[in-house]
């Protein structure tokens, strides 16, 4: 079972690991299988006769998430959401009828319509890489080196085993192949004061 | 509104509507044989049977705009293990097709009386399945709070019920208008008992025997008094449901107050306001000149119709309105 690692402590938000996917699966407009999501809140803290602003923004990279228990692949009525061998989800193109049941259904936005092609698509943890040996692409295009990839079990030895952080779902749902290094300021799922600041951009 | 999903819109109330409207028939056909001949019960009914086929295909049709590639069509009853959408299609061509061979066998009057029945009974089951499956479709996306709520198979078959009952209520008394103008202009059906071999025409022309007539206007009466008494009931129950949903919705909070935000516009107001009037006042209003009906048949027909397309257009506005709450949990 291969999975994502991201240490919110490292991002940025450049994202290079965005435009690396994008580029390498050669995806269209509006098509993003990796994006980056901008966390953002804060409140005031009135002491006397001043008041202190108290801000944060954290970011969190987010591709598909290869989940124990997929809901895309649950939900879909042709069988084109497959979960491989090696426990990664991908579109048989073959079958898929372009329905975007899937697309409602994941909350992490990763299965994406193509309009080119009618079908839907999204990440396949670089599938083709992999059989050469390589990582994939967002991995070694992050300058920050805030992302890893690996079998899940490895990644948790080496990362502890948290993914449960605003403004990410509620894991218990689809139980996602994934480790998050939490930023200072990460709040803990179903705690989360702050909102989206760039939904134009996911 | 919601044009995007315009097909789903439709396809979710007209399928809805088909369903319920068979139901209704069946009952009508049903509850009428402990009081009324054969003769009478087919006249007022069958008519009404040829409307629901074209509606329901045109229903399925309008689903297809969904699919992106429709060369890939046939896979999509591939996970009909694990996938709801997969059921619902099942159920919704099964629907379609049992209920195209129960038209035809019970017009021609094929095969015997209780043959067409147990194929009514089975047509009615498996539309029962395909409403509940429809709602199923939504109601496991429980990453989606506005549909992951006991409040949608509710307000699929409350549709059903609504709308299949108004719609079986016109098709009745304009049908019966129908065979009025014709017994006006000296058409009528020959006696089936002379021998002679009767065509699908005269099938549908009326009895001019004095005695079927007075029975086709009891059952007329009884017919349309149930069916408003019904819609009146289920449109009740919806408008107590609704508030009770967004109520809990609430509760529920984070992303579903987004979709609670929804239900507040105009929009929503028109939806609650057609369907007050469609099945409720002029459900009232109904009730009372169907007392009568071959007096009141012409306001009948009026009535039964403006009641119809209002609360058609009330449903179509709410299932806007469901499509538009689509708020999913996650980035």
């Amino acid at each position: 079972m291969y999975g994502f690692y991201f240490d919110q402590t490292l991002c940025n938000g450049c994202k290079a690991c965005q435009i690396a996917c994008k580029d390498k699966h050669d995806n269209p407009i509006g098509v993003n299988w990796r994006r980056v999501v901008e966390y953002t809140g804060g409140s005031w803290q009135v002491d006397g006769e001043t008041a202190r602003p108290n801000v944060f923004s954290y970011y969190t990279s987010m591709a598909c998430n290869h989940c124990e228990d997929p809901i895309c692949v649950t939900v879909c009525p042709t069988t084109a959401m497959t979960k491989r061998e090696d426990g990664t989800v991908y579109v048989d193109q073959s079958k898929c009828v372009g329905c975007r049941y899937c697309e409602w259904a994941c909350p992490y936005s990763a299965p994406q319509f193509n309009a080119q092609t009618g079908h839907m698509s999204k990440c396949d943890l670089c599938y083709d890489y992999r059989q050469t040996g390589q990582d994939p692409a967002c991995v070694d295009a992050c300058p920050a080196r805030a992302l890893d990839w690996g079998p899940i079990e490895e990644l948790r030895a080496k990362y502890g085993d948290q993914n449960a952080f605003e403004p990410l779902p509620d894991p218990s749902i689809t139980r996602p192949n994934l480790v998050i290094k939490p930023h200072r300021d990460a709040q803990p799922f179903g705690h989360g004061t702050g909102f989206i600041a760039n939904r134009q951009e996911i | 509104m919601n044009v995007a999903e315009l097909p789903m819109i439709l396809f979710t109330v007209i399928a809805q509507m088909c369903v319920g409207a068979f139901l209704v028939l069946g009952v009508v056909q049903t509850a009428g044989s402990l009081r009324f001949s054969a003769k009478a019960i087919d006249q007022v009914a069958d008519p009404a049977l040829l409307a629901i086929g074209p509606a329901m295909i045109f229903g399925l049709a309008v689903s297809m705009f969904h699919m992106h590639d429709v060369t890939h069509t046939f896979n999509v009853i591939r996970h009909v293990g694990s996938s709801w959408l997969s059921r619902e299609i099942l159920f919704g061509t099964g629907f379609a097709a049992l209920g195209f061979l129960f038209a035809v066998v019970q017009l021609l009057k094929w095969g015997h009386p209780r043959l067409r029945q147990g194929l009514a009974v089975l047509t009615a089951l498996v539309g029962l399945g395909l409403v509940y499956s429809m709602s199923m479709v939504y109601y496991s996306l429980v990453t989606v709070p506005a549909w992951h709520s006991w409040f949608v198979p509710l307000q699929f078959f409350a549709t059903a019920i609504i709308l299949g009952s108004l719609a079986i209520g016109t098709a009745l008394v304009v049908t019966t208008l129908v065979h009025a103008r014709q017994v006006a202009r000296g058409l009528s059906a020959p006696d089936a008992d002379s021998g002679r071999k009767v065509s699908l025409r005269e099938r549908f022309t009326t009895h001019a025997d004095p005695a079927v007539r007075d029975e086709v206007e009891a059952l007329l009466a009884v017919s349309v008094r149930g069916i408003v008494i019904t819609a009146f009931v289920a449109a009740a129950v919806l408008l107590v449901a609704i508030p009770l949903y967004l109520g809990g919705l609430t509760a529920v909070g984070g992303v579903a107050l987004q979709s609670v935000e929804v239900y507040a516009g105009g929009l929503f107001v028109a939806r609650l306001g057609l369907l007050a009037l469609g099945a409720g006042l002029l459900a009232v209003f109904t009730y009372f000149i169907a007392a009568k009906p071959r007096e009141n048949l012409g306001r009948l027909v009026v009535v039964l119709t403006t009641s119809f397309v209002l609360v058609f257009v009330a449903e179509v506005l709410g299932r806007a309105l469901f499509y538009e709450s689509m708020f999913r949990v996650g980035v």
